[in-house]
């Protein structure tokens, strides 16, 4: 396996794929983070960040997975690579190898855009003290969801040749998953969907907040972790990878 | 020659169901949009303009356009493939045309998709039990946006050209997309060419696109247009892409 992992990082070198997922993650911070944090803003800072992030992530790290699988599977498609790769290795390992790459990258994004939003609430001055247990749930319930819909990504970029199908189940799951965050009204379109489910998990709820006054009367208060839904979203995953793994296995390239 | 190129690029997208994204894309703002109108119908008063926003939401900054970066990007990338580059280029055909015919399929497709997001929001309209629809407005919304559409095409058809890749130029898309609101918000939509959309579009951009300002924003698609199309032809003839 170690060699195997060894023989994707040489395939991906000067393919800019961990440049990628930095560019996307400066990208998702200057969205969360644009406009001036000041006054209730910074009082409510770091309860604030962890009731936006959610929707962040749903685009940013749905795409992100997206991009990352394919990059790392279509390299494959071409010149019949897999048929070549599997008349030496077992198939299974391909895929596992594949898989673990590219989940070193995404978890890397989310690892690196959790340290990166700390750091700027230090930097912008929020008031509070750091909740750093709720963090550590936070990067919990974004790294979960992101490996899953990972699998996802990458059982449709490394079985599907054409990565149209793969690109299109993640932007139209990407652009659903955002849609059911903002439809407040519809808590269960959240639930149902994948990428959905960074917001499904958040755990922080603003109340006060009117057009008028803002954050003046604003408070965040803090829900019930979700643990049915995080053993459905580990089921899911497992669910994923022995189909997804199967399918590879059994599918001619 | 333009016609039979058309007819080859028809032919290589036969039996791909890429339109069919084009075709489901929509549908979800168009049910979700109409849902949260419903939920928000004491706040949302301006009927038809108010539905229109809540259909049009997201879909202009983030969603068009990957999916048409996705498209662009599936239609260079079938070139990349096996040298296809070369066997293109050894027929008798002027190089432009190449890069023109795979416009003019990229434009079609953004053509579909307004009109269809047009239909949805006529049907949702209805559905909600409007009357009077603003098809006057709703024509320039979804004849603007093509216009700005075919803008993007031809960037994204130029960057795919270049790059092997068929990820990076859906990258560049979506980064695209997010700059348009960005450059929106600063009031600066109308020269920038990821904006061009959702300004023509005249969804809950933070600028406007009012009457006084069509002429101009026509002149600013054609101007890109031509412009891309020129460099993306001019690329095309010298350099080698087998």
């Amino acid at each position: 396996m170690i060699r195997l992992l060894k023989s994707e990082y040489l395939k991906t070198r000067r393919r800019f794929v961990f440049l990628t997922a930095i560019v996307m993650t400066l990208a998702m911070l200057a969205w969360t983070f644009h406009g001036s944090f000041k006054g209730d803003t910074l009082r409510l800072g770091w309860m604030l960040l962890l009731y936006q992030m959610p929707l962040a992530n749903t685009v940013f790290m749905s795409l992100l997975s997206m991009i990352v699988a394919s990059r790392l599977c279509d390299l494959e498609h071409r010149g019949a690579m897999v048929r070549k790769l599997a008349s030496a290795i077992d198939k299974g390992k391909i895929y596992d190898a594949k898989l673990l790459y590219g989940l070193a990258v995404v978890l890397f994004a989310v690892v690196f855009s959790w340290a990166a939003t700390i750091a700027l609430g230090y930097y912008k001055g929020f008031w509070a003290p750091f909740p750093m247990k709720l963090y550590l749930f936070y990067l919990l319930f974004t790294a979960a969801p992101t490996v899953v819909i990972y699998i996802l990504q990458h059982t449709l970029s490394i079985c599907v040749k054409n990565q149209t199908v793969s690109f299109f189940t993640g932007a139209l799951g990407a652009f659903g998953g955002m849609f059911a965050l903002y439809l407040q009204n519809l808590p269960w379109l959240r639930r149902i969907l994948i990428w959905g489910w960074y917001g499904a998990l958040q755990f922080v709820g603003l109340w006060g907040w009117t057009k008028e006054s803002r954050y003046a009367d604003a408070y965040f208060e803090i829900m019930p972790f979700d643990w049915i839904l995080f053993g459905v979203l580990i089921a899911a995953g497992a669910a994923i990878y022995i189909l997804g793994r199967a399918w590879f296995k059994r599918k001619e390239f | 020659m333009l016609i039979r190129l058309l007819k080859a690029e028809r032919l290589k997208l036969r039996r791909s169901p890429v339109w069919l994204a084009f075709l489901l894309m929509p549908v979800l703002p168009a049910i979700l949009g109409t849902l949260n109108y419903l939920g928000n119908i004491e706040i949302l008063s301006s009927e038809w303009y108010s539905l229109w926003t809540q259909h049009t939401l997201f879909t202009d900054y983030f969603f068009l356009p990957i999916m048409l970066g996705i498209y662009c990007s599936y239609i260079m990338h079938q070139e990349h493939l096996n040298h296809n580059w070369n066997k293109l280029f050894s027929m008798p055909v002027g190089r432009a045309n190449i890069f023109l015919a795979k416009l003019i399929s990229a434009s079609g497709m953004v053509l579909l998709s307004e009109a269809w997001i047009g239909a949805l929001f006529l049907i949702s309209g209805y559905v909600l039990g409007m009357s009077d629809p603003p098809l006057g407005s709703l024509a320039i919304w979804c004849l603007f946006g093509t216009l700005g559409g075919v803008v993007m095409a031809a960037i994204q058809l130029t960057l795919s050209m270049f790059i092997k890749s068929f990820a990076l130029p859906v990258g560049i898309a979506f980064a695209g997309g997010l700059s348009g609101l960005v450059f929106l918000s600063k009031h600066l939509g109308h020269v920038w060419p990821y904006s061009l959309m959702a300004y023509g579009m005249n969804s809950n951009s933070p600028q406007e696109l009012i009457k006084s300002g069509y002429a101009q924003f026509v002149i600013i698609c054609m101007v890109y247009i031509a412009l891309f199309t020129i460099f993306g032809s001019v690329v095309a003839s010298r350099k080698e892409m087998g």
